[in-house]
């Protein structure tokens, strides 16, 4: 059966797709996104359930690769340092993100300009500014004004999450040293906000929240947009993007959870899958027009990927304020480091985002390293860490290197037989530096405040949570997929608005950023992409 | 070598206390994981996770092979010193598998009340389990924000 054709076919329903969707809803476009994952049933998350801490390791592990979900596609990293993490579900990685939302800098858009790396971007901070309010607002901004470390802004939706004792406790060490700190802005709710509660403050945001109180777009876009007539059909796993003699998008094939295959027919086609999955579906869809993937022309979808390369230092304290209290991720944010300092050797620079401790299991088991100690000497070291750490969490400014890239790989394939990315990634000098930099201050910081041991992990392997560079915006059609708008350049009803497209990926989590693009590509369409709407 | 299929015996069973009993040992009035019976847990919570429930039976069956335990007449025969020293080499042989068995004995034992309650760790769904942070108090902004704005601007 030949299904009925929409304006707007978006693929991935996570933090941009959520948002194109929202955005474009109640418009004259027909607007369909396809998911393959399902909903999440809010009772059926790990933290409300008492075994929450074994199934995070294992059935909602962040790594796809131990998660091995059905909805979840494998990803061959022998040749990674880093394993990607991410979520196939509606609401994509925001299910399982901290929702520890930075934003940008204005110099994080003009670091060739200012420091002759990398590449500037098409647009400034100034552009995306008002599309970051737009996204805060539906996303629920936690957070206060006045961080002298990033422009004013409009006031947030509601006031910071409170920093508890232990956050009092290291703000307190910060200003002693001169080093500028704020509260984290966060997409977790400290007061109830558009139907949605106020954070219980129950430890493991990561595992996904029962109550609603974090901002996934399952519980922010996804109800709005539907409200408003946009199709959000689950199990529908994209195989490849159909194109016409042309080169143009006319639609994608799918694969629904029966195993049937489906071709949906569009004007355009908006990809959302962010850095992994969307270059992984644009390198499947070879056709005549794109023999060597969707928009692949110029050999550039998959390259550049980066991640935020991961250092983190924990520091013990011995004074039990029970520092599992409150969202992990979410506490403090520290952007002291965070630009270009000549004295030192390397370019760029990291915020740090200061984490929280969590259950006695994933304490005794590492949260995201290797076990404690066993034997004589475990006690000691569990009563040590366990409520009594503090994590800084060093976020650096990952730069793009051609040979660090997505690609399809020859054997492994999906559940549904689709084939799987291939990651090759390796740390550069320069990130190297700036961790070891990190890591530094970090202990001074954690003896500064008290810390009676603190122990550094210097590269953590499972920690790819942010995917992108691997669609890039540009001017230059030769070295960029996608122009200023997410429009590619070889295809002018391909959007691209996740991850994806970020030119550089300074040293914040992307997410508000995802989101603040994706929601200017939809104005975008809505504007000057009238063309793309059947007229009816 | 046996798979995951393999279901230890009670010998397996016997053996894997005293294992226990070593990965985490008395403490307190506590004894040793062992001791306070987790074997069996230990076996069913294996089968929750594949790479688990491979890492004991490779442990398992590499502490039955130890040749000082067979010529001890197994395992448990061995002196504690003796039991450490087995498990250690066991660890360097196959440390991938032995890291998750040492992560099963943990989940094991993390789970019991017996330990929550030495360890003052309030058990549940952690949803059922709100807690009252302090609220947010502006005040300790004071000195953060006497700072000028230090963010370094760009060319549009």
């Amino acid at each position: 059966m030949e299904l009925e054709k929409v304006d707007i076919l978006i693929v991935g329903s996570g933090a941009s797709g959520a948002a194109v969707a929202w955005r474009l809803a109640g418009s004259d476009f027909t607007v369909l996104c396809l998911e393959q994952g399902d909903w999440i049933r809010q009772n059926d998350y790990p933290n409300s359930k008492p075994d929450w801490e074994i199934r995070a390791r294992g059935e909602w592990h962040y790594d796809p690769n131990i998660r091995a979900w059905d909805a979840d596609y494998p990803v061959n990293v022998q040749d990674s340092c880093i394993d990607p993490l991410m979520f196939s579900a509606v609401g994509g990685s925001t299910i399982h993100y901290t929702a520890h939302v930075p934003r940008f800098h204005p110099s994080d858009f003009r670091v060739k300009s200012l420091d002759n790396v990398a590449d500037d971007w098409p647009v400034s901070y100034f552009d995306l500014e008002p599309y970051y309010d737009l996204n805060d607002e539906m996303m629920g901004c936690a957070g206060i004004n006045g961080d002298p470390a990033n422009p004013p802004r409009k006031p947030r939706s509601m006031p910071p999450i409170p920093i508890g004792e232990d956050g009092v406790r290291l703000a307190q060490a910060f200003d002693r040293l001169g080093w500028h700190w704020w509260p984290s802005d966060n997409y977790i709710n400290s007061q109830p906000y558009r139907g949605r509660p106020a954070c219980g403050c129950c430890g493991n945001s990561g595992l996904g929240c029962p109550n609603g109180a974090k901002g996934s777009t399952d519980v922010t876009f996804w109800p709005e947009a539907m409200a408003k007539g946009v199709e959000l059909r689950t199990g529908a796993r994209v195989s490849h993007i159909n194109t016409d003699a042309e080169g143009r998008a006319t639609g994608a094939t799918y694969i629904d959870q029966e195993g049937n295959t489906h071709f949906q027919p569009a004007n355009a086609v908006v990809l959302a899958m962010n850095g992994v999955g969307t270059p992984r579906i644009m390198l499947n869809s070879k056709s005549d027009a794109h023999p060597d993937g969707l928009c692949n022309g110029n050999d550039q979808v998959g390259r550049n990927l980066m991640f935020h390369p991961y250092a983190m230092v924990a520091g013990y304290f011995d004074d039990d304020l029970l520092t599992y209290r409150g969202p992990v991720g979410n506490m403090i944010m520290c952007q002291e480091f965070y630009e270009t300092d000549p004295s030192k050797d390397f370019v760029r620079g990291y915020s740090y985002q200061v984490t929280r401790s969590t259950g006695p299991i994933t304490t005794a088991c590492g949260f995201l390293g290797g076990p404690l100690p066993w034997g004589e000497s475990h006690h000691d070291a569990f009563s040590t860490r366990f409520g009594n750490s503090a994590t800084m969490a060093i976020i650096g400014e990952d730069l793009p290197e051609p040979h660090n890239r997505v690609e399809i790989d020859p054997d492994l394939t999906d559940s549904s037989g689709v084939p799987a990315p291939k990651i090759s990634y390796t740390l550069s000098e320069n990130s190297r530096r700036l961790l070891a930099d990190g890591i530094a201050n970090a202990e001074t910081l954690l003896r500064e405040a008290g810390a009676v041991e603190v122990v550094a992990t210097e590269l953590l392997r499972s920690a790819g949570w942010h995917l992108m560079g691997t669609a890039r915006m540009g001017e230059d059609p030769a070295n960029s997929v996608v122009d200023k708008w997410g429009q590619a350049h070889e295809a002018d009803n391909v959007f691209v608005v996740d991850g994806s497209v970020f030119v550089t990926s300074a040293g914040v989590n992307p997410t508000p950023t995802i989101g603040a693009l994706a929601i200017r590509t939809a104005d975008y369409i809505l504007t000057e992409r009238r063309d793309l709407a059947t007229d009816r | 070598m046996p798979d995951a299929e393999y279901n230890l015996t009670p010998s397996d069973i016997v053996a894997l206390g005293e294992i226990l009993d070593r990965i985490v040992p008395e403490i307190d009035d506590l004894p040793g994981a062992g001791t306070l019976g987790l074997a069996h847990a230990l076996d069913d919570l294996s089968q929750h996770l594949p790479r688990w429930r491979k890492a004991l039976i490779i442990v398992a069956e590499a502490a039955s092979l130890d040749p000082a335990a067979r010529a001890a007449g197994g395992w448990p025969a061995l002196e504690p010193d003796e039991q450490v020293q087995s498990l250690k080499e066991i660890e360097t042989s196959v440390p991938q598998q032995f890291n998750g068995f040492v992560e099963l004995v943990y989940a094991a034992y993390y789970s019991d009340s017996r330990v929550h309650a030495r360890i003052g760790w309030q058990a549940g769904a952690p949803t059922d389990s709100r807690w009252d942070l302090p609220p947010w108090d502006p005040s300790v902004l004071e000195t953060a924000r006497q700072r000028e704005p230090f963010w370094r601007e760009a060319p549009e």
